[in-house]
């Protein structure tokens, strides 16, 4: 694992001479060096020996993690990273606010420049497309998030529902706040310790109740959530089925996370009322799970079609094919001008018009030279990326 | 030169009907709620083009008192999209048009057999009194029909979620809160329509037939019908009975209704056949 350390990752690595642009990614189960360089093997051992310097692994471990991947791979494997193809809970959303992050603060630090923006950019279009085009990012993986989803597909919205929360435990307490989050705007504590409750109520800035008094609560709530270490039932049928009555009916989710049991399974067949045990919710979890590595593989078929299409911006980034366009273009404009002169160009000699014609190609070619020589020479000096780019864009080169 | 301008644009709408029919079936097989999302748009354009047929109908025909069988059809589908779209802009109820435009797409079909043609109303269904007689009632029973459209879905929905099947189909029903409040809004628009409806008729049946009640097979369904609805409803406003029952019952409530409609129409002699 590596972690957070005191140095400026990015200036260590703008240190390495060969590095042209740079992009630290670190999160907590992963750490990820982006660099353009003018030689990517010596770059190669001197990055891992960046790397290896602020883990605290030993080498051999740490070359074991590791793994390099130059041109288009690289960005294959970027475009995995953004997309949360490669994290360890696949389709998981935080991992592209992390390359975000990641990149902002390599925009302030200055060290990206034509090559990793538009790789960058390029990576959050594929994200985005993965997580429109496939259910990758769809179904809760987590058994507080599968909660949220069922009790959206009870009630709908979950705006003025009110949760009960029985017992504490670090599952319960994280479903309670999933389904505040989705809107669930009052919150009722009830523990066997009064002080306990009052305490949790505080945090949750809800109401503690007294525990024996559940069954007259169950009147009041929508959602309930128990997880007591008590060794027979808290709930029973009969309690649910009397609050059902009392309440009008109005639909109960009764969410039982303890082992051994809460809640009376019996209570689950009562109409109107649904009741999920901690075993209900892991395997909506697995199932979901399945399905996503099912939904993976649209998306590396997507993220192949965009690497195809980031060689083609590549591929365009050679100083010849560049000059070439730039030449067809203003030979195209001349064209065009031409033929929109041919109207008072008729009573022209023949000679006077092969004139013009000769006069305004010069004038062309002049104008086109100087850029042309200055971007030769500076291929030979390794810097023409930036030019190239700055050529297209302005005279719109890549616009067919 | 307007002429026979209803018929056309009825079929115009009879076939977006149909897309947006096949839309909603698709979307769910693909299990794609956009596909859904396009087939609202279709059941809308098929909707306004309906209601421009029936304008014309009314400019090159006259007032039209909605007497004969696919009429009425016509009439009942046109109240249950009306009422589905208006719902639909309220509710996440999107995929309950997975039920309500095929049925509506059956309605306009079997209207389209006789429509057309003008019709020679005998002297006894002049007056205003018939008119709305059947317009009340209809949209009633269009009411109930989509409250038994929603009915269904929640039995469907309910019972994925109590059998803890809720990854694949499940994912697309809407919420049973949501189909709920539609059946508990159909029911209670739908009721005082009706009985409204009714009693406009018997007013009108006094000044007809010299009587308000005659046991004929039609009034007998409907009034059974109309009891059960009376009994659903008071448990539901009166008793707060919500989710699962309601939803059983609305749907035998709307076949008995259904019965009287349909069937009684057909085969049975009744007073109430006029053309």
């Amino acid at each position: 694992m590596l972690c957070v350390n005191n140095t400026h990752p990015l200036k260590e690595m703008m240190k390495i001479p060969q590095i042209k642009e740079a992009l630290y990614l670190s999160t907590c189960n992963r750490v990820e060096a982006l660099a353009s360089t003018v030689d990517a093997e010596d770059t190669v051992e001197r990055l891992k020996r960046f790397i290896f310097h602020h883990g605290n692994l030993s080498v051999e471990e740490m070359e074991r993690c590791l793994y390099v991947y130059f041109d288009h791979e690289a960005v294959r494997h970027f475009f995995r990273v953004a997309s949360s193809i490669d994290s360890l809970v696949m389709g998981e959303p935080q991992i592209l606010g992390q390359v975000k992050d990641a990149y902002r603060d390599a925009v302030e630090n200055k060290t990206t420049g034509v090559l990793l923006n538009k790789v960058t950019h390029h990576a959050f279009r594929v994200a985005k497309r993965v997580r429109t085009e496939t259910a990758i990012a769809s179904n809760a993986v987590s058994v507080s998030f599968a909660a949220v989803e069922l009790a959206k597909k009870i009630f709908g919205t979950l705006k003025e529902r009110t949760i009960l929360l029985i017992g504490a435990g670090e599952m319960s307490d994280l479903a309670a706040r999933h389904l505040i989050t989705h809107g669930v705007d009052r919150i009722m504590i009830a523990n066997r310790s009064y002080d306990k409750a009052l305490a949790m109520a505080k945090d949750f800035r809800g109401s503690a109740v007294e525990f024996d008094r559940l069954g007259e609560i169950l009147q009041d709530v929508d959602i309930v959530i128990s997880s007591t270490g008590a060794p027979g039932f808290v709930i029973n049928a009969q309690m649910v089925a009397a609050a059902l009555h009392r309440r009008k009916n109005h639909l109960l989710f009764l969410i039982d996370i303890a082992v051994p049991r809460d809640i009376d399974p019996a209570a689950g067949m009562i109409d109107n009322v649904y009741l999920y045990n901690i075993d209900n919710l892991q395997e909506i979890v697995d199932e979901n799970l399945k399905s996503r590595e099912k939904e993976a593989e649209k998306a590396e078929a997507i993220i192949d079609d965009e690497v195809l299409r980031y060689k083609h911006w590549f591929r365009s980034l050679e100083v010849v094919p560049t000059i070439v366009s730039l030449r067809e273009k203003a030979e195209g404009i001349l064209k065009g001008e031409l033929d929109k002169s041919l109207g008072w160009m008729q009573n022209l000699s023949p000679e006077q018009r092969k004139n013009v014609e000769i006069l305004t190609s010069s004038i062309l070619n002049k104008v086109l030279h100087d850029p042309i020589v200055a971007m030769k020479e500076e291929s030979q000096n390794g810097g023409v990326l930036p030019y190239i780019a700055a050529l297209r864009r302005l005279f719109k080169l890549d616009d067919g | 030169m307007f002429y026979e301008m209803d018929i056309l644009l009825y079929k115009v709408a009879l076939i977006i009907y149909l897309l947006s029919s096949a839309g909603y079936i698709s979307s769910l097989l693909v299990r794609r709620v956009l596909v859904a999302r396009v087939s609202t748009w279709f059941l809308a354009a098929a909707f306004t083009i309906h209601t421009i047929s029936i304008l014309f109908r009314i400019v090159e025909r006259g007032p039209s008192p909605a007497i004969s069988f696919p009429e009425n059809l016509s009439f009942f589908a046109w109240v249950m999209t009306a009422t589905y779209l208006a719902l639909q802009l309220k509710t996440k109820t999107r995929v309950l048009g997975t039920l309500v435009s095929p049925v509506v797409f059956l309605l306009m079909i079997c209207a389209s057999i006789r429509l057309g043609g003008n019709i020679v109303l005998p002297p006894v269904l002049q007056g205003w009194l018939v008119p709305l007689h059947v317009g009340l009632s209809l949209t009633g029973e269009a009411l109930f029909a989509l409250a038994s459209c929603a009915g269904v879905m929640y039995l469907i929905q309910d019972n994925l979620i109590k059998s803890k099947q809720v990854k694949g189909f499940s994912r697309l029903l809407p919420p049973l809160m949501d189909l709920d409040k539609i059946n508990h809004l159909c029911l209670l628009w739908g009721f005082p329509l009706l009985t409204t409806g009714i009693l406009v008729g018997s007013i009108w049946a006094r000044t007809a037939w010299g009587s308000l009640w005659q046991w004929d097979p039609k009034q007998v369904w409907t009034l059974l019908a109309w009891l059960f609805y009376a009994v659903l409803l008071h448990q539901r406003v009166a008793l707060g009975w919500k989710g699962h029952k309601p939803a059983l019952l609305s749907i035998v409530a709307f076949i008995f209704l259904l019965f009287s409609f349909v069937i009684v129409g057909l085969f049975f002699t009744t007073a109430h056949s006029f053309i």
